[in-house]
């Protein structure tokens, strides 16, 4: 036998098996609405004073493409070393993610990101478009003063800053203590807008007689010179108390440093205030091996310091006495000794907080070894008084004076006029002055408040560059992603993970970093519990669950690794399951065309 | 080569020499000495083929069904209530003409639980499309599993290799264990006529409209008719080759015999001894066993039976309400052949022995009564727990 | 044709000895067939195996119910398991005992063969005092009594089927053959002495 008798007669075959497709049936033509891809605004975005592209920077450092997302944070925010470190996150607080488990760490994605992504030269899309002949003076050089030439010298507009202090960063290298902002990470992205040829001149304030020899210079005045100036207290020996925010600039200009406990000098203070700069100035004492007693005429739940920093303060040993109004600072050979006005709740005032009034008769003592003032600031003369200049236009982050005394443009900035003093506010003015100040150099004064409504971010008030340079993030629509239009069943829950801290106790005692970085695992996980609201991170749930296959993948510039989804509205039934299957509502539905 | 091997390794070792490429299987006494077997042959890379774990029989099948759709040589085995989880499947394999050889070992099913020999777990998959083969001994066993795969990629349905549980699966004696040579040579590589492939797309196993269902059912029982004769040719070549064949019965004794018995598996074996003697007691006793169930051997079991007086069916198993399976099918293929009495008796369910004794009740009974019994008659049964 | 009934314990390996004797007998000419009797598996709990012998092809395939010989593995066995049931009258048993039972009450009317396969088997190393792995002692054993099948053929068959230990089973299998003591019938209180059995011998 041999292998070719093995060979059996065949039988006819016929059984369920076809190779023509059933794409002659359009039955698309059933159909009475079509989905589409329209991408929305996430709410984290519009709660971030900068505006950034959190959704898809999120996405971008998920695929591990840090560069990328560190160009995204870096089109809307140049500081995000020191916003991914000190920013008070608002972001967090609107992020949908709070609905479903808890928000993602935002912020210490972005300190990440600039960690990953930071060094090196600017790649070509963040540098400057071509010169425009126009030239700024910038009052001041915090973040509202650093952000606004960013963005007028990406936009081709020549900026000088000059700055009062020795060095550059205003209250970021002077008013933050360096257990939150590292000094090098400051200078780093100081860095980055000289390389723009943004010219910053230290020790040089732009006072009014530099402006009228100079003035001819200039096109525009951008005035970010914050409230350098304490408030002092108005009480019979008020003039006893140190502005604490000229201890935090002593400090960080090196001054002061960390001191053995057995040194002579003050061994307890007491800081007036309920303010971040008092909690800045407690947390700084403390490190300076001074006990610390912040007295706060209201209640903790008033203190308008950022929650979780009086968290820290409190658990490395601040100590905190509530409904305690000073009334008088007495000094003998001994002591600075306080008289202490009892409070007491009484209601909630038009903001909300709830007001205090003194308990009659209730005082006391209360003696320390310095006494420490942080219970406001002001700007210096001559700016305030620009403020209630006439024909001034009100922006959302600026003001805007088109005739000013000067006889330039002036916008005022940063915490001069800000309602909320914040670095990402200051940043967020910095950026509408460039844009005002662009619109008005371009289309003239009655463009600036339409030009900018064209750049908010879903209702505003933040601001988008890259959406007023003309970017893919300009056809996202303004609809604001709600939790509700997300599908949940496509997520699971995990839990946010922060960079580690330094133990209370530990930290207590040096001004390093508290903070640590995130690690990059921990970064990805992060970053992967994002929702990406309302845009595409090709999850590809509309395709995979399209009953009809109409969900087509084609491959974007022949690049396999960038493919782009299609509907086929040949055979689209207008059913709806990709728009419900869509986890993050980047897709709409739309009546067809009759 | 003559060695000593257990049934399921007779199995086993035939599906190593049909070098079949996947295997997938959910374990189930007395099924798991098969799989074992195979699982070891896989990961010793005697065997060249995937063993896919699964998390029960219906996936196996599942399985199984992807890679043979996928043009490759595929395996299973189960038993009992692990068959009847797969029963959908079942259809579907036969239904996607889709060549799959299967070793089911026959277990009685449950409840009350029993692991041991009863046939019904498989004669209940007689309708699925699935040609059935149940063998006596465990060169049987290895020699069918063999000629499965040639019958099933002939026809293109699939073929469940039959034995009962620890009789067979679980008894060693002498098996012949062929060359891989000699096997390559009988069993070429799977040629598929039709398969899943991607860059011929194509639907497989889709819908079937009114218009062409019924065609594509009456193609099945065309290759279903096929059978017996392309058996017939295989087990030829098969002869040839090794010097064994079965055919779809075999028959001892049969062409004087007035009394013929007809069984099937295991019990073939012990009423052969029972005819001889039976034979040396001057009795013109026969027996017919039933290899081939599906398709049912109608012109063999015509040809065989055609002079017989009486003939009793001894069946492992039960249809309730019908009685002895074989004897109902017997008794409809004999319409238009020889219009001899079929007397149907029921023993060894759930594992009682089938003895010389229970044999030798079958043709005394059947030799002593005019007329057959309506209902089957139940042998071995302990009356008194029925009161 | 020659039928064998073996009593052990779940463990013992009782199941593959006559796995193992069926190979050497087939090795030695014979057809063989041998099966488990198949329940409920349990460490401890009795086992039985059958072993059938025949010259040409076994068709039989119902358990063994009148056993020709009987091999029991564990003598306290007996209080558990009527171990002669059925067995032919003038059958062997062939017992793993440390010397002849004081009651042979259980035994009358057969052969007794003992040995003591435990000790041997913890003599070599295999298994542990209140488990000793028996099997091959009780195959040596069962060589010597029934001149079958050859010694050489039991060694073979244990090379090849035992997974571990391969020359301490092989060293217990030889001293099981020598140390075996044949008791004959046991009749009474009285054993009358025999030889064993010799088999036919194989037609090829």
């Amino acid at each position: 036998m041999t292998p070719q008798d093995a060979k059996l007669p065949l039988l006819p075959l016929f059984m369920p098996i076809s190779s023509a497709p059933t794409s002659a049936n359009r039955t698309g033509s059933w159909s009475s609405r079509q989905p589409r891809y329209v991408e929305k605004t996430a709410p984290c975005s519009v709660h971030c004073p900068c505006g950034e592209d959190i959704p898809r920077i999120e996405m971008l450092a998920v695929r591990g493409e840090y560069a990328q997302a560190w160009r995204t944070i870096m089109t809307e925010n140049p500081l995000p070393g020191c916003c991914g470190r000190v920013c008070f996150h608002p972001c967090e607080g609107g992020c949908n993610r709070a609905q479903f488990d808890a928000p993602v760490a935002i912020n210490a994605l972005e300190r990440f990101l600039d960690d990953q992504a930071g060094e090196g030269p600017l790649p070509a899309e963040l540098r400057p478009a071509p010169a425009s002949g126009r030239r700024i003076a910038i009052a001041g050089s915090g973040p509202a003063g650093l952000a606004a030439a960013w963005f007028l010298a990406r936009l081709g507009h020549e900026c000088e800053i000059f700055e009062a202090a020795p060095e550059p960063g205003g209250l970021l290298r002077y008013g933050i203590p360096a257990y939150r902002l590292p000094a090098a990470v400051l200078d780093r992205e100081i860095g980055r807008i000289r390389e723009l040829g943004v010219r910053i001149h230290s020790s040089m304030a732009l006072d009014e007689e530099l402006l009228g020899k100079t003035r001819s210079r200039y096109d525009a005045i951008f005035i970010a010179c914050g409230n350098g100036r304490g408030l002092g207290l108005d009480i019979p020996g008020g003039d006893l108390a140190i502005d604490g925010l000229a201890f935090l600039r002593a400090v960080r200009s090196g001054g002061l440093k960390t001191r053995p406990a057995d040194e002579s000098g003050p061994r307890s203070a007491a800081v007036i205030g309920g303010g971040n700069t008092a909690i800045d100035v407690a947390r700084t004492l403390l490190r300076l091996g001074i006990a610390p007693t912040i007295l706060y005429r209201r209640r903790r739940e008033e203190m308008p310091a950022f929650s979780h920093e009086i968290d820290s303060a409190l658990a490395e040993g601040v100590n905190l006495v509530e409904l305690s109004a000073p009334l008088a600072i007495r000094h003998d050979s001994q002591a600075f000794t306080l008289t202490l006005q009892k409070m007491r709740i009484s209601e909630p005032g038009a903001d909300g907080r709830m007001r205090v009034v003194p308990v009659e008769g209730e005082t006391r003592e209360m003696n320390f070894g310095a006494v420490y003032a942080a219970v406001g600031v002001r700007a210096e003369e001559p700016w305030r008084s620009l403020a209630g200049a006439e024909g001034a236009l009100r922006l959302s982050h600026t003001l805007l004076l088109p005739e000013s005394p000067t006889g330039l443009p002036v916008l005022l900035g940063g915490d001069l006029v800000n309602e909320v003093e914040s670095v990402a506010d200051a940043i967020a003015s910095g950026k509408e002055a460039a844009i005002a100040l662009d619109l008005l150099f371009r289309e003239g004064c009655g463009a600036i408040t339409p030009g900018l409504e064209r750049c908010r971010i879903g209702a505003g008030p933040s601001l988008s560059m890259e959406i007023y340079q003309g970017g893919p993030r300009r056809s996202r629509s303004q609809r604001i992603v709600r939790y509700d239009d997300l599908n949940p069943d496509h997520f699971t829950a995990a839990p946010p993970e922060r960079g580690d801290s330094l133990p209370s106790a530990a930290a207590a005692g040096s001004f390093a970093e508290i903070e640590a970085a995130l690690t990059a695992d921990r970064a990805l996980e992060q970053a992967g519990r994002c929702f990406n609201c309302g845009i595409c991170n090709d999850c590809d749930n509309c395709r995979t669950f399209c009953p009809e296959a109409a969900v087509l993948l084609e491959l974007r510039n022949s690049s396999r690794s960038d493919p782009e989804r299609r509907i086929t509205y040949d055979f689209c039934k207008g059913c709806g399951v990709c728009l419900t299957e869509c986890p993050r509502c980047a897709m709409e539905m739309e009546e067809a065309a009759s | 080569m003559k060695t000593i091997l257990e049934g399921s390794q007779a199995c086993a070792e035939a599906v190593r020499l049909a070098r079949v490429q996947v295997v997938s299987a959910y374990p189930i006494t007395p099924q798991t000495h098969i799989v074992e077997e195979l699982a070891k042959f896989c990961s010793d890379g005697s065997l060249n083929g995937r063993f896919l774990c699964v998390e029960s029989e219906h996936s196996a099948m599942a399985a199984v069904i992807g890679a043979a759709a996928g043009g490759v040589r595929t395996f299973t085995a189960s038993s009992s209530q692990g068959l009847a989880l797969m029963h959908e499947m079942l259809h579907w394999a036969a239904g996607g003409r889709l060549p799959i050889v299967m070793a089911e070992v026959n277990r009685a099913l449950g409840p009350g639980w029993n692991l041991w020999a009863d046939q019904t777990d498989s004669l209940a998959q007689r309708d699925t499309g699935w040609i059935q083969l149940y063998c006596a001994d465990g060169q049987e066993v290895l020699d069918t599993t063999l000629q499965a795969y040639r019958l099933a990629e002939a026809v293109n349905l699939p073929v469940m290799v039959i034995l009962d549980a620890f009789f067979l699966s679980h008894t060693w004696e002498p098996v012949d264990l062929p060359a891989q040579e000699e096997v390559d040579q009988f069993l070429p590589p799977y040629a598929p006529r039709f398969r899943m492939d991607t860059d011929h797309p194509q639907s497989l196993h889709g819908v079937a409209p009114i218009g062409v269902y019924m065609e594509m059912r009456r193609s099945m029982q065309l290759a279903m008719e096929a059978v017996p004769e392309l058996l017939e040719r295989i087990e030829e070549e098969f002869f040839a080759r090794f010097g064994r064949r079965y055919g779809p019965v075999e028959p001892y004794l049969c062409d004087d015999a007035d009394v013929i018995l007809v069984t099937s598996g295991t019990a073939a074996g012990t009423a052969r001894v029972v005819v001889d003697q039976l034979r040396a007691e001057g009795q013109k006793a026969g027996l017919l066993r039933i290899r081939m169930f599906r398709p049912f051997p109608v012109r063999s079991v015509h040809e065989v039976l055609k002079s017989a007086l009486k003939v009793a069916v001894l069946d492992r198993n039960c249809s309730f309400g019908a009685g002895g399976i074989f004897a109902s099918e017997l008794r409809s293929a004999l319409q238009g052949g020889n219009p001899v009495p079929v007397y149907s008796y029921i023993a060894g369910l759930g594992g009682r022995d089938i003895t010389v004794e229970t044999i030798r009740d079958c043709f005394a009974l059947t030799r002593g009564t005019d007329r057959p019994a309506i209902e089957s008659v139940w042998l071995g049964v302990k009356e008194e727990l029925l009161k | 044709m020659k039928e064998f009934r073996f009593h052990g314990r779940g463990g013992q390996g009782t199941v593959l000895a006559s796995i193992a004797l069926a190979k050497a007998f087939f090795q030695a000419g014979y057809w063989v067939q041998t099966f488990p009797v198949f329940g409920s598996e349990r460490r401890g709990a009795p086992v039985e195996a059958y072993l059938r012998l025949e010259t040409t092809k076994i068709y039989l395939r119902s358990n063994i119910y009148e056993p020709d010989h009987v091999i029991v593995q564990d003598a306290r066995l007996i209080n558990l398991v009527d171990v002669t049931k059925g067995l032919k009258s003038g059958g062997w048993i062939l017992l793993n005992a440390p010397g002849l039972p004081a009651d042979l009450a259980p035994f009358q009317g057969f052969k007794l063969a003992c040995v003591d396969a435990a000790h041997i088997a913890l003599e070599h190393g295999l298994g542990a005092k209140n488990q000793p792995i028996t099997n091959t002692a009780m195959m040596g054993a069962f060589a010597r009594l029934f001149s079958n099948p050859p010694l050489e053929a039991v060694v073979e068959a244990i090379e090849s089927e035992m997974p571990i230990k391969i020359s301490e089973n092989v060293a217990a299998a030889r001293a099981a053959y020598e140390a075996v003591v044949l008791h004959g019938q046991v009749n009474g209180s009285e054993l009358l002495p025999s030889a064993g059995p010799i088999f036919r011998k194989a037609v090829s």
